[in-house]
C-alpha cells in the first residue's frame, strides 16, 4: 500500500471517529439525565412526585438562568464570573428593600436587575482592559459581599409582606412562574448568542482573540456585552431566589457560584471559549439539580452531597474534554 | 561497519509530507566530525523541516538517519538529545526570570538538584567562558541581558549538554553585525573542538565566513553538497533560485489608476528610517526584506494595529487617523496577517462565519444578523476565491493550508476594500493554491483595489509585484518598478547588503 492510500484511509477513519465522538458529546447529557430519572423513579421512593419535580424545577430555574447568562462569558473566552453568590445576595437585598418600601414587586425586581447590571458592567469593563477574569470577578465578589454585609449590618433582611413572594408562588397550570422565566430567558440567551451580531462576536472572540482583533471585533465591547447578558440573568434569578425564601443574609447561597460553573462545564461549553450554548448549560443545571434532589430524598448529609457532586462534575468534565479532543483531531 | 562510518551524521533518502504537501523529497545530508555545513534555500524549500526531523520534533516518512554509522530513530526530542544532537533555536528558550546559571542547568541531568547557587554559578562560569561570556556574572537574570548575550547563553545551554552535533537555526536573525561576529566566533570554536555543526541561515556573508560545505535546498529537495571554496555569491544565488519565473504568476498591471494610499515620512516602532510609499489603484506593491527588516511593522501601521509615531498615511488624499482595526476596516483597508493560524482565521468556526466576520455589521439589522444575506454574500466571496461553495459549514481548521489562506484573504472581499494588505500570502501553501491566490490578488487589483504584499520570498515578490520596495534592518533601501529588478539583484539587496557588496 502506498503512503497516499494509507493516509487517505486513515483520514476516513479519523473522520468516522470524529463523527461518533461528536454525536456522543451532543446527546450524552440528555441521555444521562433520562437514565438518572428512570433509575431514581424506580429506586427512590417519592421521587416521582409533584413535590420533587417542582423542587427540581425551581432549583434548576435559579441555577439555570444564571448559567445560561454565564455561558456568554465562557463563550467569549473570559472563563467564568466567580462572584455569583455575592451579586445574587446584593440583588436580593435590593429586591426586598425596594419592593418593601414601594410596595411594588415590579419596581423591586427592576431595581434588583439594574443593580446586577451596574456591578456586571463594571466587572466587564475591568476584564475588557485585559485583566484576568477569574481574579477580577473573585475580587469583585469579595467587595460586593463585604459591602452588602456592612450595609445590612450582617443582619437578615426579611420581606415585610408575603406579597414579595408572588414571583415564586404564582403558577400557571400548576407549573411555577420561575420555570416559565427559565424557558423565556434561555430562549432569549440562545437568540442573542446565536442570531445577533453581538452573539456572533462573542463566539468569534472566544474562538480566537487575535483574529477577532484583526477582524475589527472589539475585545472591550464584546466582553462588556457578555457581562451584560450574564448580569441580566443574574438579577432575574436573584429575584426568583429571594421570592422563594422571602429573606436574605450576606452569607446566603454559598454553593451557588460553584453550581453555576458546574452547570456550564457539565453542559459541555468549552472553557477555552467559542464552543457551547446557553441551552446546554441549562441542561447541565437540570442534571445537577436532579442529582442533588435525589441525594436529599435519600437522606445523604450535606458534606457527602458536595463530595459526590464534585466527583460527578470532574468525571463528566474530563470525559467531555477528552471527547472534544478526539472530535477535533 | 562500512565506509560511511566516518560520517558523524548521515541522512539518506529522507522524505516527509504533510497531508498532500511534500515538504521533503529524497534529501541527503552527510556531515563529518568538526565540519560546519550551511543549509541554504528559499522559504519553504525544506531547511526547517530537515532540522525538525533531526531534532526529533517531527518524524520522517521515508529514509534512514545514521549517527556514527549506526541507524537511529529520532522520533522524540529526547531520543534526539540522547543521540548527541542539540539545537540552538531562533526563538529563545531561556527563562527570563531565572538566572543565567539556572538557565544553563534547566532540563538536563548534569547538575544534581541539591546543588546550591554557589556551586551552580561555578560550574556555569566554565561553560560561559567557552562561548565568550567570561565577564558575565552567572547570577544575572536572563531578562537583563542583551539579545546577543541571550543568544550566547542559549548556545551555552547547548554546550552544557555536551552535544556531538549542534544545529543552529538562523541564530543571527535578530542580531547586529558586531553581535553576529561573537556568535560566529563561538561556532568556529565549537567546530574546532570536533563537534559537527549544521548552520541554517539566510545571510550569505556568514556562510562564506564559517562554513566548509554548503547544501542548497530547493522545492523540498537537497542539491549535492558543494565546497565553499568552490563557490561564489552569484553561483549560490543562482542555485537557490534554480528556475525561471514561470506561469505561476499572472501578468503585471497594464495600467494603473490614481494614487489610493500614500505614506509620507511614516515612522513606526521598530523601523529606523522613514517610510515613503505611493500605492495606485490596480497596483501590486511588494515589500520585501528578511526577518526583522520592518515590513511587518509597516503593514500593521497601515492596518491600524500598530501605533504611528510620526508622519501621515493618506487614503484618497485624506489623512487617516487609525486607532485599532475597526476604523481601518470602515475606511476599506483589508489586512491579512502573516500567521493565519495565530491571527488570520477562526479555526473552530465555519467557512461562512469566517468569511462574514469583518462585515457582519453590514448584514445586520438592529443587531440581528440577516442570515440569508450573510450566506448570499459569503457564497459570493467564496466563489470569487475558488472556495468550495458546498462546504460553507465546514470548520476552517479542517481545511488545507491553501484553502485556509483563501478564506483568510477572501473574508475581506465583503468590506469592499480599497486597499488590501497581505503579509506572506502563500506561506505553507502548495504550488497549485499559490497560483490561484496570485491570480485572485491580480484580479482584485484589476477591479481597482490597491494591493500591498509583504513577503520574505523574493521570487514571489518579483513575480507578483508591479513595484518593489526593499527593507534591511528597519530602513527602506530601494523602491523601484519590478521591471528594473532581476532576481539575483533582489536577493542580494535583501539578504546581504553590507556583507557581500565588497
Amino acid at each position: 500500500m502506498t503512503t497516499a492510500q494509507g493516509s487517505a484511509i486513515a483520514f476516513q477513519e479519523r473522520a468516522g471517529i470524529r463523527r461518533t465522538t461528536n454525536a456522543i458529546r451532543q446527546y450524552a447529557l440528555p441521555i444521562l439525565i433520562a437514565l438518572v430519572f428512570v433509575i431514581a423513579s424506580i429506586v427512590v421512593p417519592q421521587f416521582l412526585s409533584f413535590q420533587t419535580i417542582r423542587a427540581i424545577l425551581l432549583a434548576t430555574a435559579v441555577t439555570g438562568i444564571i448559567a445560561a447568562g454565564m455561558t456568554a462569558i465562557t463563550l467569549s473566552g473570559n472563563l467564568f464570573s466567580l462572584g455569583v453568590t455575592a451579586s445574587v445576595v446584593l440583588s436580593g437585598v435590593i429586591y426586598i428593600s425596594v419592593g418593601s418600601a414601594t410596595g411594588n414587586i415590579f419596581v423591586g425586581a427592576l431595581a434588583a436587575v439594574l443593580a446586577a447590571l451596574v456591578v456586571g458592567i463594571a466587572q466587564g469593563f475591568i476584564v475588557g482592559l485585559g485583566l484576568n477574569p477569574v481574579v477580577v470577578t473573585l475580587a469583585a465578589g469579595a467587595i460586593i459581599y463585604g459591602a452588602t454585609a456592612i450595609i445590612t449590618g450582617g443582619e437578615v433582611v426579611a420581606a415585610r409582606s408575603r406579597e414579595l413572594g408572588r414571583f415564586a408562588t404564582f403558577a400557571i397550570v400548576g407549573i411555577p412562574l420561575p420555570v416559565f422565566v427559565l424557558v423565556a430567558f434561555t430562549a432569549l440567551a440562545w437568540f442573542v448568542t446565536e442570531r445577533t451580531r453581538i452573539g456572533r462576536n462573542v463566539h468569534l472572540l472566544g474562538s480566537n482573540k487575535e483574529t477577532a482583533r484583526n477582524s475589527g471585533i472589539s475585545f472591550m465591547g464584546t466582553t462588556i456585552w457578555a457581562f451584560v447578558i450574564f448580569a441580566v440573568g443574574l438579577g432575574v434569578a436573584a429575584v426568583l431566589q429571594v421570592s422563594q425564601t422571602l429573606q436574605v443574609q450576606a452569607d446566603n447561597f454559598p454553593e451557588l457560584t460553584m453550581n453555576v460553573v458546574a452547570a456550564v462545564l457539565v453542559g459541555g461549553t468549552a472553557v477555552t471559549g467559542g464552543d457551547g450554548s446557553p441551552i446546554k448549560s441549562v441542561i447541565g443545571a437540570l442534571f445537577i439539580a436532579t442529582v442533588t434532589q435525589i441525594m436529599v430524598l435519600v437522606g445523604v448529609p450535606q458534606g457527602t452531597r458536595y463530595f459526590v457532586l464534585g466527583v460527578i462534575v470532574v468525571v463528566l468534565v474530563v470525559t467531555l474534554h477528552l471527547l472534544r479532543k478526539a472530535g477535533s483531531r | 561497519m562500512n565506509a560511511t562510518a566516518r560520517y558523524r551524521l548521515e541522512a539518506t533518502g529522507i522524505s516527509k509530507s504533510y497531508g498532500a504537501v511534500n515538504a521533503l523529497t529524497d534529501v541527503h545530508i552527510a556531515l563529518l566530525p568538526g565540519q560546519v555545513m550551511a543549509l541554504l534555500g528559499e522559504n519553504g524549500a525544506g531547511k526547517s523541516t530537515i532540522v525538525k526531523i533531526i531534532s526529533g520534533l517531527v518524524s520522517h516518512d521515508e529514509g534512514t538517519i545514521l549517527i556514527d554509522g549506526e541507524e537511529v530513530q529520532l522520533n522524540t526530542v529526547n531520543a534526539s538529545q540522547a543521540a548527541g544532537i542539540a539545537v540552538v533555536q531562533q526563538e529563545f528558550s531561556t527563562v527570563g526570570t531565572l538566572t543565567v546559571a539556572e538557565n544553563l542547568v534547566l532540563g538536563q541531568r548534569g547538575a544534581p538538584w541539591w546543588w546550591g547557587p554557589r556551586k551552580l554559578n561555578r560550574s556555569a562560569e566554565a561553560i560561559l567562558a567557552r562561548v565568550g561570556l567570561e565577564g558575565l556574572d552567572p547570577s544575572t537574570l536572563v531578562e537583563k541581558l542583551s539579545v546577543a548575550e541571550m543568544q550566547l547563553v542559549e548556545i551555552a545551554r547547548v554546550l552544557a549538554k555536551d552535544a556531538k552535533i549542534v544545529i543552529f537555526d538562523e541564530p543571527t536573525a535578530a542580531l547586529s553585525d558586531a553581535e553576529i561576529e561573537r556568535v560566529l566566533t563561538v561556532v568556529k570554536r565549537l567546530a574546532a573542538e570536533g563537534r559537527s555543526i549544521i548552520y541554517v541561515t539566510h545571510r550569505l556573508g556568514e556562510v562564506f565566513e564559517i562554513a566548509d560545505q554548503v547544501v542548497i535546498f530547493r522545492n523540498g529537495r537537497s542539491q549535492p553538497p558543494q565546497k565553499v571554496s568552490d563557490l561564489t555569491v552569484d553561483k549560490v544565488v543562482t542555485m537557490m533560485i534554480g528556475r525561471e519565473l514561470g506561469d505561476l504568476y499572472p501578468d503585471r498591471a497594464e495600467a494603473m489608476g490614481e494614487v489610493v494610499l500614500e505614506t509620507r515620512g511614516l515612522k513606526v516602532a521598530g523601523m529606523r528610517g522613514e517610510v515613503n510609499l505611493k500605492l495606485r489603484r490596480g497596483e501590486i506593491l511588494g515589500l520585501t526584506g528578511q526577518l526583522g527588516s520592518g515590513t511587518t511593522e509597516i503593514m500593521k501601521a497601515i492596518a491600524g494595529t500598530e501605533d504611528v509615531l510620526g508622519g501621515t498615511i493618506e487614503l484618497d488624499g485624506a489623512p487617516l487617523d487609525l486607532h485599532g482595526r475597526r476604523r481601518g476596516i470602515t475606511s476599506g483597508i483589508a489586512y491579512c496577517s502573516p500567521d493565519r493560524k495565530k491571527d488570520g482565521i477562526f479555526r473552530g468556526v465555519t467557512i461562512r462565519q469566517n468569511l462574514s466576520s469583518p462585515w457582519l455589521r453590514r448584514v445586520s439589522r438592529l443587531g440581528v444578523v440577516n442570515r440569508k444575506q450573510e450566506n448570499t454574500e459569503a457564497v459570493e466571496s467564496a466563489s470569487r476565491f475558488a472556495i468550495d461553495k458546498t462546504r460553507m459549514n465546514a470548520l476552517v481548521g479542517n481545511l488545507s493550508g491553501g484553502n485556509q489562506q483563501k478564506v483568510a484573504v477572501g473574508k475581506w472581499l465583503g468590506i469592499r476594500p480599497r486597499v488590501l494588505l497581505v503579509e506572506e500570502p502563500t506561506r505553507g501553501v502548495d504550488v497549485g493554491a499559490r497560483a490561484e491566490i496570485y491570480a485572485q490578488l491580480r484580479r482584485l487589483c484589476e477591479s481597482g483595489v490597491g494591493v500591498i504584499v509583504s513577503s520574505s520570498d523574493t521570487n514571489e515578490v518579483l513575480g507578483l509585484s508591479d513595484t518593489i520596495a526593499t527593507y534591511y534592518r528597519g530602513t527602506q533601501t530601494a523602491y523601484k518598478p519590478a521591471s528594473q529588478w532581476t532576481e539575483p539583484e533582489l536577493v542580494r539587496e535583501v539578504m546581504h547588503r553590507e556583507e557581500v557588496t565588497t
